[in-house]
């Protein structure tokens, strides 16, 4: 997946993890740029920024030194750099936790940002905006990469922490002196761990999306050593010369493979290192002359290796089918498209800053439980029926089918319907499990009602989750847990005289 | 302790604590939204077993337990019987967890994996230990990795080499190269145990200094708390031990509020004392009922110490012992009984005085084995 989980060790603390890397022209102005990179995979709601590392995002000129089977970009030395380094923890009056940053701009100019504050911050000159927090994650990946399989979005409603910096193109990059650039992101620790051994020069890096899970980690190369790690561990723009061999060969073994997935050899052998010399040199490239699009992801790359000038301004948008771009490169040397399982991330980019799309609501969940001093099948008999005529607020019910996937269509006493279908039952375990059908503004919405014994009495427990849809959280919750907590409340004054 | 060199630096503690909550929430949400996922239910795993580790979340195992109920009803493969073997690891049920490791082997998983859990749950149980160590050694010495080493320091303070423990400990401290305090805050709490705890002669200022190392990376560690207050309730600073332990009351740990408990008795603090005393035997008694065998090491030690209740030490210890009839478990039922003994001979109000005492170090060994299986 893109950059996201990319190593045994990178596993150790989610916000060091980089998830992508996005450079295109922004959508706002022409005139300027936007870079921006993700960190955390499949981070909750609530998540934050480490306050010990720093965020870099680096830029280099590039000129195309060599074409077809010679194909070169080589990376000019000087750099253009823009570092994030985030706070500890704050609170606000209200005790609402608060993450504040800096960004130092590549002319030493510092910036001050607020952590999920939508409308960023800018220098007083207005040149350089910056926005740093959670967003919906714009990857999507709908192939089990194993096994060429298609499946939905693997990522469907993840977020990710984002950091955008857009910037005036001429005034940051003077692209009179060249107009093709290569960007990386890394985490680097802010200080060196303890004296003994030696300090990290960074936790994960990133050029072209799909570096490690894909290119370097071929999943169907059987029996070879995981060397993202070791990866990771380079450093950019310049990759050990000892281990460049070990790298090269690694990828001519896995675009070898990638070529034969579909049966067919689109590559010849030449072309294959070709690619592999131009995909170890691991830098994002983009031309700011050029015609950045949502098409345009690796088209400097594919152009140049098939010995023709590059046409657009290759780069990354937010919503850049990236992964298909790349399999359609590696497998077929772009005979035929090949699209996933998915058409895109689970919202798209948006055509304003910060640009990428508001983060994805977490699963609601609502749990009640009773205690009953009668015995759980006196219970059971009552609420295992799936009509819910014991319910005080059902008013009518009417049942269609039988068994697993029956349809209970409720009219609750103030006027609303909701339709049920029964997913599972088990009488012997005393639950059952129900979905939404409709009636409620919510998706993946699902129920348990399940009697448990406890002493000499029971606990009867109703469980529902969900995601809301196009509503606050609290407003679906609200309208769930009244139905919740009123159903299980009746059982307590209906067994109250049994016991 | 200006011997002991700078350990490395972490992401502070709180934000790592919101991450992590904010991380497992998410992966409960993506194993709601597709159970048989690749790695989903491996992650809530990993998440709930963190938050059962660090921050005594009792509700964890609940948790857990129904993740793997919910995958066995949807998952046909041997991916649920490998997370229903891990999670039956976790809350001790070691039994269930070979049986669903067997099950897994018949269904297909993959050898290593067999291998990796079958390794944990011999150490647990103290069973082919020579067989435990060398796999050990070997896995270790490949990788290099802290959550290779920290087991095998474990195991070789098991084994009372404890000086190589030691060194194993450290080499795992000083070789971490990521900045998550899980991991290195792990690594000073098992340093703290190893010298506070399991040597022969305890070095209490060792112990208490590695212990506040890894509070210092994780405010909220429930166990490091604990422990780091028994020392000080042990050197008669009983409000320093109070101070510890107040923070981390919403953890509804009950031992910490025995521990409590008993630093309010040693200020003379007695009605407030009886009343956390009430509330860690309720703690006890609902953990029990529901998972008796995750806390039968240190329920015992309760029941026998200020808990006063020498009968059910005596029960526990010896379920304790059949699930896992480790030397420390023998040990620790052997103390026990000898406590009842004294007890018989002399029906007083000792209970209450040897409630840190006697059995302070073997509980903290029975920590030990526990926070060295919930890895």
């Amino acid at each position: 997946m893109s950059d996201h989980v990319d190593g045994p060790r990178s596993i150790g603390d989610p916000p060091a993890d980089i998830t992508d890397l996005f450079a295109f022209t922004s959508p706002e102005n022409p005139a300027r740029t936007v870079l921006a990179m993700c960190v955390f995979p499949s981070a909750g709601e609530s998540a934050v920024f480490s306050n010990v590392i720093d965020h870099k995002i680096a830029v280099r000129r590039v000129s195309v030194t060599g074409i077809g089977n010679a194909a070169k970009f080589q990376p000019a030395d000087e750099e253009i750099r823009f570092t994030f380094r985030f706070e500890l923890l704050d609170r606000d009056a209200a005790g609402k936790v608060i993450q504040r940053g800096t960004c130092v701009l590549p002319d030493g100019r510092t910036l001050s940002l607020t952590v999920n504050d939508g409308k960023g911050a800018s220098t007083p000159e207005g040149d350089v905006r910056v926005f740093a927090g959670l967003r919906s994650d714009p990857f999507y990946l709908a192939w089990i990469a194993a096994t060429l399989e298609k499946v939905p979005n693997l990522l469907q409603h993840d977020n990710v922490l984002c950091i955008v910096v857009e910037f005036d193109t001429r005034r940051v990059l003077d692209p009179e002196k060249g107009s093709l650039f290569g960007v990386i992101a890394e985490t680097v620790p802010t200080e060196p761990p303890g004296r003994i051994g030696h300090p990290p020069a960074r936790i994960d890096w990133i050029g072209r999306p799909e570096q490690t899970n894909v290119r370097l980690n071929n999943p169907a190369l059987l029996g070879v050593d995981d060397i993202r790690d070791l990866w990771n561990q380079q450093t950019p723009f310049a990759i050990s010369k000892e281990l460049q061999p070990l790298f090269l060969q690694r990828l001519k073994d896995s675009f070898t493979n990638w070529d034969m997935r579909d049966g067919k050899a689109d590559w010849t052998p030449e072309g294959l290192a070709a690619n592999a010399k131009v995909f170890l040199d691991d830098f994002l490239l983009f031309d700011v002359a050029k015609p950045i699009t949502d098409e345009s992801h690796l088209e400097i790359e594919k152009s140049t290796i098939d010995g023709r000038p590059y046409q657009t301004g290759g780069g990354r948008t937010v919503d850049a089918n990236s992964i298909d771009i790349l399999f359609t490169w590696l497998i077929n040397h772009d005979r035929e498209f090949l699209l996933g399982g998915a058409t895109g991330a689970t919202k798209p980019g948006t055509k304003v800053f910060p640009y990428f799309a508001t983060p994805n609501t977490e699963l609601q969940t609502v749990a009640e439980s009773v205690e009953l001093e009668v015995a759980p099948d006196m219970v059971w008999s009552l609420i295992g029926q799936f009509d819910l005529m014991w319910h005080p607020n059902v008013a009518k019910v009417n049942l269609t089918g039988a068994g697993i996937g029956q349809l209970r269509r409720i009219e609750t006493r103030d006027g609303r319907e909701i339709v049920e279908r029964l997913d599972v039952v088990d009488g012997a375990k005393r639950f059952y499990r129900y979905s939404l059908v409709a009636g409620v503004p919510a998706s993946r919405y699902a129920g348990t009602i399940e009697v448990k014994p406890k002493g000499r009495g029971c606990v009867a427990e109703w469980r529902v989750e969900f995601l809301a849809n196009n509503q606050p959280n609290s407003a679906v919750r609200t309208v769930v847990s009244t139905l919740v907590k009123t159903g299980l409340g009746s059982l307590k004054q209906r067994f109250a005289a049994a016991a | 302790m200006e011997r002991e060199p700078p350990c490395p630096s972490a992401t502070d503690g709180e934000i790592a604590a919101i991450n992590l909550e904010s991380a497992r929430r998410r992966a409960w949400t993506r194993f709601a939204q597709d159970a048989c996922l690749l790695g989903v239910a491996e992650a809530v795993v990993d998440q709930e077993r963190l938050a059962a580790q660090f921050f005594s979340d009792l509700d964890a195992l609940d948790r857990l337990e129904a993740l793997a109920a919910q995958l066995a009803l949807v998952d046909a493969s041997s991916r649920a019987a490998l997370v229903q073997a891990e999670v039956a690891s976790t809350a001790h049920r070691f039994a269930d967890a070979r049986g669903h490791l067997s099950r897994a082997t018949l269904m297909g998983a993959r050898r290593e994996e067999i291998e990796r859990q079958s390794l944990s749950i011999d150490q647990a149980c103290g069973v082919k230990l020579d067989a435990v160590l060398a796999a050990r050694q070997q896995v270790a010495a490949a990788s290099g990795r802290l959550e290779d080493l920290v087991p095998l320091g474990a195991l070789l303070a098991d084994l009372e080499r404890f000086a190589e423990a030691d060194a194993v400990y450290r080499q795992a401290l000083f070789s971490y190269r990521d900045v998550s305090p899980f991991p290195l805050a792990w690594v000073c709490f098992q340093l703290g145990m190893l010298w506070g705890e399991l040597v022969p002669v305890p070095d209490p200022k060792l112990a208490a200094f590695w212990y506040r190392r890894a509070i210092a990376y994780l405010p909220g560690y429930v166990k490091a708390r604990v422990h780091l207050a028994e020392i000080c309730a042990s050197q008669d600073r009983p409000g320093d031990a109070e101070a510890l332990l107040m923070p981390v009351l919403s953890s509804r740990d009950p031992e910490v509020r025995w521990r409590l408990a008993d630093a309010l008795i040693a200020q003379e603090r007695f009605q407030e004392a009886e009343t956390q005393l009430d509330a860690a035997r309720s703690g006890f008694d609902e953990l029990l009922q529901r998972h008796l065998l995750a806390f039968a090491d240190h329920a015992a030690e309760f029941y026998a110490g200020s808990g006063n209740d020498f009968r059910r030490a005596v029960e526990l210890a010896r379920a304790n012992v059949a699930n896992r009839p480790t030397r420390r478990a023998v040990e620790q039922a052997q103390a026990i009984a000898v406590q009842v003994d004294e007890a018989a001979a002399s029906r007083s109000v000792r209970s209450m005085q040897c409630a840190g005492g006697v059995s302070r170090r073997l509980a903290a060994r029975c920590a030990a084995q526990h926070d060295q299986v919930i890895r």
